[in-house]
């Protein structure tokens, strides 16, 4: 078969060039061939619903409680007190500077006048975030010690993260009926999905020295589990409780489209209905800090090494008398209640004359930014060099004689390599040509799905070319081949930015202390504050339309690639560093011929993440005017259509599964190259 | 297994009896300011009463689904063009109660800051454009002109019209309300051209100077027949209800009558707009000062 492929490259170009040039059944999927699901889909969900409905809805109801506890306690406590048992808690878990962060972070809660929202959100991540940990944690251990289990629980796990949550978040509204539980259940399932990975992740990645030596010592299997592997994994299951807090977040958003909330998502939204960039900003980064607090408190208390404690007075008890002072004062002091209205203070109208004199004055720059990246980059990956070089936007024409040049470009190389016996590069640059001649949109449909079905086959085998194949022929039979290519094209151009320039920035984050405090707190605030917020100024600013919904799918979709990346080159095996420089590695050779290779597998997670990510948030993206998938999942909740928006949801699903099963294959065939073991999830 | 049946019906007795008469009257509050207006009025009026009232945030539409099931009361302002699914199959089943329209007269058009008169001579009327499409015109819709139609999932009601009367213009997904306006205000701080389908009453109007296309003529049934150019019509105009769940009207007979005599206007509703989001005032305080001023007004409703 190896020796057969650069032929089926050629001839998928050949095909390609071919329908693209006559036009007919196999260029564009003929109407009659389309077999909507969305019909059958309503109706499994009715019949599902009928049957099913009133156990869930009492599921629903007892799921309130909770919550509306924790809101109830969060809202009747005076300000003071809750913010002096956040402020110490901070402090038992990592000492002063923890403290002063989380003093902070509240005081910019009350001072910009959202304590009461502030404390709504919190009592349903209080809520959400032990119970996405605990199911992740959960599948993760079953996982881990069975393999049938995980081959279940990957492709479901897949399904989570990729159906976007708003595809889900209809049939959960359907199921449980209106209220905060909507909210609770879509965050638990998006948040929890990090939770296992890591888990197994971690649960693999224990040396079997360790756990031989745990066996010699004579430990029962449950001993094993909770005093060996358990505390040996437990950094990478931390990143999982990291990552499963920040996800819980980015969806406290979502739960307020359902209602019912009165938190500081539904404030997001509303000051993003009126486009007030500065409120909305200032609304957001609310999230975004509780997000940080809460993940540095946990992790505080979770690496927190037992020493013995000193001699003097009980921190715990101490805190309490603290508590129990701030409680009796509160009572005296009404101001310590209620946050006092004359104490707020908004800079949001400051922030809004600064966005629009930025829009007013950099008219040109950024006018000159957008066009030559839409012109020279986006049009021709869309509608292919054939279509994007007109006068308009290049200065001349494709004229024939400029064609001819063109084919002499792709030409060159591709002979170099056939001479240098690379005959498989050469059909690839041969059909890269291609490609960009036609553009992803304009491909015919026959030769895009068999080059897809057939890259498939070429990295990881026969299994993913079936799956390939099946799920690539839904997207066809339902109808949704164009909008899936657009999403493609959308989410390729964002996925390669963003991998490129986040593992870089890893990189660096990971050789320079300085870069790394710099960054993490930003790529939490990016991670957590909602994106909404971030389209309105990139909306004032580049206008709605694509560039505005690549920019911000890029600032999302960065953040996985940077912090896997740094994490991966961090915990590396400290022999194999030592033996490295023992040997005279210089720096620049540690880090390529030794650090790299090693963590590949970690940097590889994160290109699947990245891809994962990007994909979710195609259905933001949609929100600045884009078409494709994300678009179809707003058709499908706003007309309460269930078919419409699953059908999407799994076309993002299966885009994403189909990219992430071809990433972990190249990377496990480099690494079995390495002689490295495979450890990757 | 039917004990796991059985505990669940009794729960579910149990949440529905919860829901049942005595305790406040739930409105809906929803994301814009002329909703939540609305509804404070009406329970501002309902306090008057001696009731007690809920207020409760909820999404356009997932919100029928709450007043489907009896977890929600009254709504004041529904508005036809955004209802989705769940509201005609709820008011069909009976679940949903129309109890009459609002008395608010929606606009909806083709919008302009009124700088565009003096690139493209001829505004308001339509016809001007076919001359001046390229007044409007941008990068991505060079040689045509860009107009920004509502997202995608709110129809393709402007995409149509431009093509049934053959405009010059290439219409661009709005992608979502708060992307309008954010593409609105930037335009008209740094005097761009624009031109978006849009709607009023909308808070909007008291920040940013806007004018609205004209037609050739108007009817109610625009959308429903043909249009070419020189015979164009625009777009049929949505209607503003209230609604109650089918409770409702036993279990607050008194309440149900006020609310069924209930109504404002554009004008009402554009002026405390303005003070909320001009001026910064909450809807709280802006719609105290007005049942203080117009007591007459709502006085009436309640006798």
């Amino acid at each position: 078969m190896t020796r057969a492929q650069p032929l089926i490259w050629l001839g998928l170009s050949a095909l390609a060039l071919a329908l693209f040039l006559s036009a007919g059944p196999l260029a564009k999927f003929p109407d009659s061939w389309v077999l909507s699901p969305t019909d059958s889909m309503n109706d499994a969900m009715n019949g599902f619903v009928a049957v099913v409905g009133p156990l869930f809805k009492a599921l629903g109801w007892l799921l309130e409680w909770p919550v509306a506890a924790a809101q109830m306690l969060l809202q009747a406590l005076p300000w003071a007190v809750t913010a002096s048992i956040l402020i110490l808690l901070g402090y038992i878990a990592s000492g002063w500077k923890l403290a002063v962060f989380t003093a902070l972070s509240l005081f910019y809660m009350a001072v910009i006048g959202y304590w009461s929202e502030s404390m709504n959100t919190l009592a349903i991540v209080l809520i959400s975030v032990p119970m996405a940990v605990g199911t992740g944690f959960g599948f993760g251990v079953l996982g881990f010690y069975s393999d049938r289990a995980r081959k279940i629980i990957m492709p479901m796990l897949d399904l989570l993260q990729t159906i976007p949550a708003f595809a889900y978040l209809l049939p959960i509204l359907i199921l449980f009926g209106f209220g905060t539980t909507v909210g609770l259940v879509a965050s638990v399932m998006y948040a929890f999905p990090p939770m296992v990975r890591n888990t197994i992740l971690g649960l693999r990645a224990v040396p079997e020295e360790i756990i031989e030596a745990g066996m010699m010592s004579g430990t029962t299997p449950r001993q094993l589990f909770w005093k060996v592997r358990l505390p040996a994994a437990q950094r990478q299951m931390l990143l999982g409780v990291n990552q499963t807090t920040m996800a819980a977040l980015s969806m406290v958003i979502i739960a307020s489209i359902i209602g019912g909330t009165n938190d500081i998502g539904w404030e997001v939204l509303q000051t993003m209905r009126k486009a007030q960039f500065g409120e909305s900003l200032l609304a957001g980064f609310v999230i975004a800090l509780i997000a940080m607090a809460l993940d540095r408190i946990s992790h505080g208390f979770a690496t927190k090494t037992r020493e013995i404690e000193p001699t003097g007075p009980n921190i715990w008890k101490v805190s309490a008398l603290i508590v129990a002072a701030v409680a009796i004062l509160s009572l005296v002091v009404p101001g310590l209640r209620v946050w006092p209205e004359t104490w707020i203070w908004n800079p949001a109208p400051a922030m809004n004359d600064a966005l629009e004199y930025v829009v007013i004055n950099y008219r040109e720059w950024i006018e000159a930014i957008k066009n030559s990246a839409f012109f020279f980059v986006m049009l021709p990956i869309k509608i292919g060099l054939s279509n994007a070089v007109s006068p308009f936007t290049w200065g001349f024409a494709l004229t024939p004689i400029l064609k001819a040049v063109y084919a002499v470009i792709i030409a060159v190389p591709a002979l170099w390599a056939l001479r240098k016996g690379h005959v498989t590069a050469a059909s690839l640059i041969v059909l890269w040509g291609v490609v960009s001649y036609i553009g992803l949109t304009n491909m015919p449909w026959l030769p895009l799905y068999l080059i897809l079905v057939f890259s498939a086959y070429v990295t990881s085998g026969r299994g993913l070319a079936i799956g390939a194949a099946l799920g690539l022929g839904f997207l066809l039979i339902a109808g949704v081949w164009p909008e899936s290519v657009l999403s493609l094209y959308l989410c390729g151009v964002a996925v390669m930015v963003a991998f490129t320039l986040g593992t870089l920035l890893g990189i660096w984050a990971s050789e320079n202390q300085t870069v790394s405090y710099i960054i993490r707190p930003i790529m939490d605030t990016l991670q957590t504050m909602p994106l909404f917020v971030i389209l309105i100024p990139f909306v004032m600013v580049f206008k709605i339309g694509e560039f505005t919904a690549l920019l911000a799918i890029i600032a999302y979709s960065i953040v996985p690639a940077i912090r896997y990346t740094e994490h991966g080159l961090r915990n590396l095996p400290d022999a194999v560093l030592e033996a490295a420089q023992t040997v005279g590695c210089s720096r620049w050779q540690l880090l390529t011929k030794v650090k790299l290779p090693l963590a590949l597998p970690a940097i590889m997670l994160g290109l699947n993440q990245t891809i994962i990510y990007g994909i979710g948030m195609l259905v933001i993206a949609a929100l600045v005017g884009t078409n494709g998938l994300g678009q179809q999942i707003y058709i499908g909740l706003g007309d309460g259509d269930f078919g419409v928006g699953m059908t999407a949801g799994i076309g993002m699903a299966v885009l994403a599964m189909i990219a992430d099963r071809m990433t972990q294959a190249v990377s496990r065939r480099r690494q079995e190259q390495l002689g490295l073991r495979f450890d990757g999830v | 297994m039917n004990w796991v049946l059985n505990s669940a019906t009794a729960l579910v007795v149990a949440s529905a009896s919860m829901a049942a008469a005595d305790g406040p009257v739930k409105i809906a509050i929803n994301e814009w300011t002329g909703q939540a207006l609305s509804a404070h009025i009406a329970g501002s009026v309902f306090k008057e009463m001696g009731l007690e009232v809920e207020y409760v945030t909820a999404g356009a539409v997932p919100q029928f689904a709450a007043f489907a099931d009896g977890s929600l009361h009254v709504n004041p302002e529904t508005w036809s063009n955004n209802l989705g699914d769940i509201f005609p199959k709820a008011v069909e089943a009976g679940d949903i109660v129309i109890t009459g329209n609002l008395g608010l007269e929606p606009k909806e058009g083709w919008f302009y800051p009124p700088y565009m008169e003096e690139q493209c001579p001829g505004l308001p009327d339509y016809k001007a454009l076919y001359d001046c499409a390229q007044a409007f015109a941008a990068a991505d819709t060079f040689p045509k002109g860009r107009m920004i139609a509502y997202p995608a999932d709110w129809g393709t009601r402007t995409t149509d019209l431009v093509a049934a009367i053959d405009l010059p213009f290439q219409s661009v997904a709005g992608g979502s309300e708060g992307a309008m306006v954010a593409e609105m205000k930037a335009a008209v701080s740094a005097q761009q051209p624009m031109i978006m389908m849009f709607w009023q009453p909308h808070w909007v109007h008291a920040e940013i100077d806007l004018n609205i296309v004209e037609w050739d003529r108007y009817s109610a049934d625009c959308e429903s027949g043909p249009q070419s150019k020189g015979d164009a019509c625009g777009f049929a105009q949505a209607e503003v209800q209230k609604i109650a769940s089918k409770g409702f009207k036993a279990d607050y007979p008194a309440a149900y009558k006020v609310y069924e005599k209930m109504s404002l206007n554009n004008d009402v509703q554009n002026a405390l707009i303005a003070k909320v989001d001009n001026d910064g005032m909450s809807v709280e305080d802006a719609v105290a000062g007005w049942m203080a001023e117009n007591e007459g007004t709502w006085k009436a409703w309640i006798n």
